[in-house]
């Protein structure tokens, strides 16, 4: 019996249609647009979120087994033994991935609305958000290794534009460039998985690639693990994990809302997806699997750590991001799927909250970003301070709150999985009070205190209006390009920014609900088809230890809370003295762990270094010293030319073109 | 129809000489439009299953001496014919706006050139091609030496000495193949086919290989045989270079694949490591240089390197992917070559410099011109979605299956690629002005050049199927040949006493 899997697949290809008919739209009426433009992107990506709702029902209607649905247009680039479709799978994992992408896009795309209003850039803005989510649509929804490489990429493209959005910034490319090489690097790492995937099952595609995996390798079959390792470097540069996550933090270059759609909700999320949705092959290679976990475990400590000392309010919450896909990356490594894309998308709902509540700050304090300017915010501006808090709780892990569900859940499985993963257990709840704390170093600082003085301006109604000037370097800023504008957007006074921040706060603290532990297991139930027959997604912790880390963690969450209510509000001022007595920490910590100056000496010098080599040296013998040295010839018929130097050239035309000529008409001559 | 072709932009262009000097450029870049058309009919008339040639003319020529005047197309020359015809219309439009001095003598340059180069690629004869690929090269020695900047006349002299050498070399072993089999057959003839039924012993092909090789390299250009691009690059006049870094230098490469895998598929296997540590020099020793350089210019004139690189080694890889792959990457590589020295033009003018230390801020006001830029960047450095990434990862996934280190070498020049297409980008249209200096949006005039080639990339990169697809079984016919002999050769060591005849991808071949 056949399934008809028509309207599945109708859905499929009509979320990645809109947003790209609302970037090539946006993009050719540039000059006529005007404001229209955000709304024409809003209501494309609003349109993609219905499909993808569409594509959820749809898939919802078939029978379990059979709602992997594969659809394909052409033949992209089908040749001599290779078969390249521009082929797409709807699947639960992929649905619910496009579920989560273009509900948030369609979110900031609102908050855009407002906030980048007087930005000059307003329409090129909205092209490329248009673009970056089609491309991340392409990534979630592609049926084989090519397309996902090609929306892998797109992804890199729209992330380098956006992060150099206000290009006049010098800073603002060089980040952009930072991040666009990173992710090349992890472009050519999935570019030679697939070569080496290919090599052995003869396939790009992914379903086929899962069928064939299991009869054709043993159990960490070495190629099998290497294939798997350079997947990794695609998923660790797109996602920012040890050692290709430097690229992050200067990707706060971009506009606000940038930071929160791509480089805290969707993009940076995509290593988790692909490890999750390659998960049969890496059950098939648990060392590959476990390396991923381990790495994933570092970033997240790491990332915690840092970003406890940096006073940069985005990078701040950057650095809370890594750590953040660290715990993801861990949870779909060690088998807890459902876990790892719970905690994705609840992630994608508060990290977007916090990156609009920081924007909004940042506009009331004229686009510092310094945490140590500001505080008092709560009476200035009380709807801004509140979602921020509840965006903190949540990334907290307060008991109750998204965050709280779906980080427990993570860790309770690494826990119960026993033996080795006890230390991804152990790793996590550890960071887990150093991000509760760290959230509420962000939460209490610039909430409470005495107001400062812009906050104090706008108790009485006025905006802080500085000089634009770059956060990072203090340069003045050329404004001809942005900065978002002349005027100033919070969320106080701009509903479309209210209304974005008031769902996502709303989802933030209760989509949480939707798996709890004993209670609901909606995305498990879900999600089952796309992991059918592993036997990790299946292994569940009993609901009496999920409870007992639930109370584990949530003490965690109130102490780190407490620590941090007792630091910055307290006694406030106690944190300096810290600084003091423990100045090598805090320098190691603030320098990020000396990551940016360990690839600059192991990778950037080199190859400047070989760039100059091959400059001074190598070209010299090889341009001048060949030729030099036939260059007896050289000289010789130089000096007979210099005099009659056109002479000799038009002596030569004519003795090529004579001769040809006579070749020519011997040739009529014998024909005839 | 070939005929027609082929010799419709020279006749184009005698009849140009006798116009009015007003008349010459609108009507050379209106014949340049019918050769363009008659390209395009050649395309759709194509039958993408036939092996061998189509529209074959075969006219016997100077019968003492065995040479023919034969043509014919297939699969791989197919789009490189395209290829040339559209860069050619694109080139007179360049030019015809710009009104060169002494514009009879350059346009006759180069209507001449072109149906030299798409003699080049329709030839059937070795002689023909032999003398099509020399005649190639006279006009742009010309327009180099005429209508360059700077150092010209060295520059020209350097390039003639250089590619002079190779092509005597390569005439040499022309005529050393057609007495070779002669001896052999008792007849004497170049026609292709004649030749390639007849394969040379191993050591005779492998001198001949050499000879081939040689000049193929220098013309393409490969490391360390490229000593005469930096002063031929930094001389010429745009419109020229275009042409001479978007279609001149596939010529070699073809000529990998025209001529040598057929007729010498025992050296192509002998020196496929050696050819292939060349190719994977020249994309890091291309890339490397790439992005040290500050003249626009030379940036692509290395970057071409390195492209070449990859061109190469998907030839070498000696499979039909990889050879199907090379077959499309070399459309790509012109396709993109040309809009980047149009849009140097473009910034030369409006930055009164070719240094990238003197530019910057370009996008400011001019979106339309950003964008186009920005398309050709994105397709220089292949970012996956463009027909280029393609192109590559055919070349690259063939490489991988059969020498898996080269392809990983190889594989650092697409980061590499990134870092200085985008650097070039980044450093004239982004950051800010220079003092004195102002952004100015692409005129109508250049705008109508640059948007059809962009739209061309656009168009390939949604759908490059459509050059591999017609390639495939003209390559699967001359890999083929190589892997029968490589076939034949394991059976030798193998004392497979069978006597069976091996035959790969229907080609039959002695086995002695």
């Amino acid at each position: 019996m056949t399934v008809d899997t028509s309207s599945a697949e109708t859905f499929g290809w009509l979320i990645l249609a809109f947003p790209l008919a609302g970037a090539i739209a946006i993009a050719l009426g540039f000059r006529f647009w005007g404001k229209a433009a955000g709304w024409i992107g809003t209501g494309a990506i609003a349109l993609a979120f219905a499909s993808a709702i569409g594509a959820f029902f749809a898939i919802q209607d078939l029978p379990s087994e059979s709602r992997q649905v594969t659809s394909s247009l052409y033949d992209y680039a089908s040749a001599v033994g290779l078969d390249i479709k521009l082929g797409i799978l709807v699947d639960p994992l992929a649905v619910i991935m496009a579920l989560v992408v273009t509900g948030v896009s369609m979110l900031i795309h609102l908050y855009s609305v407002a906030y980048m209003d007087s930005d000059r850039g307003y329409v090129r803005f909205f092209a490329l958000l248009n673009f970056f989510v089609f491309s991340m649509l392409v990534l979630v929804m592609a049926g084989n290794l090519v397309l996902l490489i090609i929306g892998w990429a797109f992804v890199g493209y729209a992330s380098y534009a956006l992060i150099s959005f206000w290009y006049r910034r010098n800073t603002a490319t060089a980040a952009g460039m930072k991040a666009f090489v990173i992710n090349v690097i992890g472009d050519i790492g999935l570019m030679l998985a697939a070569f080496l995937l290919f090599g052995e099952l003869g396939t790009f595609d992914y379903l086929a690639l899962f069928e064939e995996a299991p009869g054709h390798f043993d159990v960490n079959d070495g190629a099998l693990v290497a294939a798997l390792l350079l997947l990794l470097v695609g998923a660790f540069a797109k996602s920012a994990q040890v050692p290709l996550h430097t690229w992050l933090a200067d990707a706060m270059e971009g506009p606000t809302p940038v930071s929160a759609l791509i480089h805290a909700a969707t993009m940076v999320t995509a290593g988790v997806y692909l490890i999750a949705r390659t998960h049969p092959l890496f059950e098939l290679a648990p060392t590959a699997a476990d390396v991923a976990a381990f790495i994933g475990l570092l970033t997240l400590i790491m990332a915690a750590t840092i970003a406890l000392v940096v006073t940069d309010l985005k990078r701040i919450i950057a650095y809370s991001t890594m750590s953040q896909i660290g715990y993801m990356v861990v949870a779909v490594s060690i088998g807890a799927y459902t876990a790892g894309i719970f905690h994705l998308m609840t992630h994608a709902f508060f990290k977007a909250l916090l990156f609009m509540a920081a924007g909004s700050i940042i506009a009331a304090m004229a686009n510092r970003q310094n945490i140590d300017l500001m505080s008092g915010f709560r009476k200035a501006m009380p709807f801004t301070s509140a979602l921020l808090i509840i965006g903190a709780l949540a990334l907290a892990g307060f008991p109750g709150t998204s965050g709280f569900f779906s980080k427990d859940e993570i860790l309770v499985y690494a826990a119960d999985r026993g033996g080795m993963y006890w230390i991804f257990a152990i790793g996590g709840y550890a960071a887990a009070f150093l991000t509760a704390f760290y959230s509420f170093r962000i939460g209490f600082r610039v909430v409470w205190g005495e107001p400062c003085e812009e906050a104090r301006e706008l108790e009485r109604g006025h905006m802080a209006h500085g000089e634009p000037e770059n956060p990072v370097t203090g340069e003045k800023e050329d404004t001809d390009v942005g900065f978002p504008g002349p005027e100033h957007h919070i969320a106080e006074r701009a509903w479309p920014m209210r209304a974005a921040m008031g769902i996502l706060g709303f989802l933030a603290l209760f989509a949480g609900l939707l798996q709890i532990p004993g209670v609901t297991a909606a995305v498990e139930h879900f999600l089952e088809p796309t992991f059918e027959g592993s036997a990790l997604f299946e292994h569940h912790p009993s609901t009496g230890s999920a409870y007992l880390g639930m109370l584990v963690g949530g003490i965690l969450a109130l102490a780190g809370i407490a620590l941090a209510f007792r630091l910055y509000v307290r006694r406030p001022g106690t944190t300096a003295g810290l600084v003091e007595r423990y100045r090598g920490l805090h320098n190691f910590l603030f320098n990020r762990w000396y990551f940016d100056e360990l690839l600059d000496a192991l990778v950037y010098r080199p190859t400047i270094a070989a760039g100059r080599f091959a400059n001074n040296v190598l070209e010299r013998v090889l341009v001048q010293g060949i030729v030099n040295g036939t260059t007896g010839v050289v000289r010789g018929v130089g000096v007979l030319v210099r005099g009659a130097q056109s002479g000799f050239l038009r002596a030569y035309a004519l003795l090529v073109i004579g001769g040809f000529a006579v070749l020519a008409l011997y040739f009529l001559v014998v024909s005839s | 129809m070939l005929n027609v072709l082929l010799w419709l932009p020279l006749a184009v262009a005698l009849v140009a000489v006798l116009l009015p000097r007003r008349a010459v450029a609108p009507f050379s870049f209106l014949g340049s439009l019918v050769t363009l058309a008659l390209a395009i009919a050649l395309v759709v008339d194509f039958d993408s299953s036939i092996p061998g040639l189509q529209h074959e003319v075969s006219e016997s020529w100077i019968p003492d001496l065995g040479i023919s005047y034969a043509l014919g197309v297939d699969g791989i020359s197919l789009f490189l014919v395209l290829l040339t015809a559209l860069l050619w219309s694109a080139s007179f439009a360049f030019a015809a706006f710009r009104q060169p001095e002494r514009r009879r003598n350059y346009f006759f340059m180069l209507g001449l050139a072109e149906t030299a180069t798409l003699g080049a690629f329709l030839a059937q004869d070795l002689v023909l091609f032999v003398l099509f690929f020399d005649l190639m090269l006279v006009p742009f020695f010309f327009l180099i030496g005429a209508y360059g900047t700077g150092n010209r006349v060295q520059a020209t002299i350097k390039m003639m000495i250089y590619t002079l050498v190779g092509s005597l070399l390569m005439l040499v072993g022309a005529i050393a193949t057609g007495i070779l089999v002669a001896d052999e057959t008792g007849e004497l003839s170049f026609a292709l086919a004649d030749l390639r039924a007849n394969v040379l012993s191993e050591g005779t092909q492998a001198w001949i290989f050499c000879f081939f090789a040689a000049a193929f390299l220098v013309k393409m250009p490969a490391v360390p045989l490229h000593g005469w691009v930096p002063d031929a690059y930094r001389a010429a006049p745009l419109p020229a270079l275009a042409l001479l870094s978007g279609v001149l230098s596939k010529v070699a490469a073809y000529g990998f694949l025209r001529v040598v895998f057929p007729i010498f598929p025992d050296a192509a296997i002998e020196f496929q490591e050696l050819v292939m540590i060349v190719a994977v020099a020249s994309i890091l020793y291309g890339s490397v240089m790439a992005f040290t350089q500050s003249n626009l210019r030379m940036i692509i004139a290395y970057s071409s390197i390195a492209q070449m690189g990859f061109i190469t080694l998907g030839l070498f890889a000696l499979t039909a992917d990889g050879a199907d792959g090379a077959v499309l990457h070399m459309i790509n590589h012109g396709l993109v070559a040309w809009p980047v020295f149009f849009i140097i033009a473009l910034l030369a003018e409006r930055y009164g410099s070719e240094d990238l230390r003197e530019m910057g801020g370009g996008a400011l006001r001019a979106p339309v011109f950003a964008t186009l830029f920005i398309i050709v960047t994105l397709a220089l450095l292949a970012m996956p979605g463009s027909a280029n990434f393609i192109g590559e990862f055919y070349i690259l996934n063939a490489v991988f299956q059969t020498k898996v280190v080269y392809a990983i070498v190889a594989s650092t020049g697409i980061a590499m690629a990134a870092f200085y297409a985008l650097r070039m980008y980044q450093r004239t249209m982004h950051n800010r002005l220079p003092e004195g200096k102002t952004s100015r949006e692409i005129g109508l005039r250049d705008g109508v050049v640059l948007a059809p080639m962009v739209a061309v990339i656009v168009g390939l990169a949604l759908y490059p199927g459509l050059v591999l697809e017609r390639g495939e079984a003209s390559v699967q016919d001359k890999v083929g040949a190589v892997l029968a002999a490589a076939e034949c050769e394991e059976r030798f060591y193998a004392q497979d006493g069978e006597g069976t005849q091996p035959g790969v991808a229907g080609i039959e071949l002695d086995c002695e």
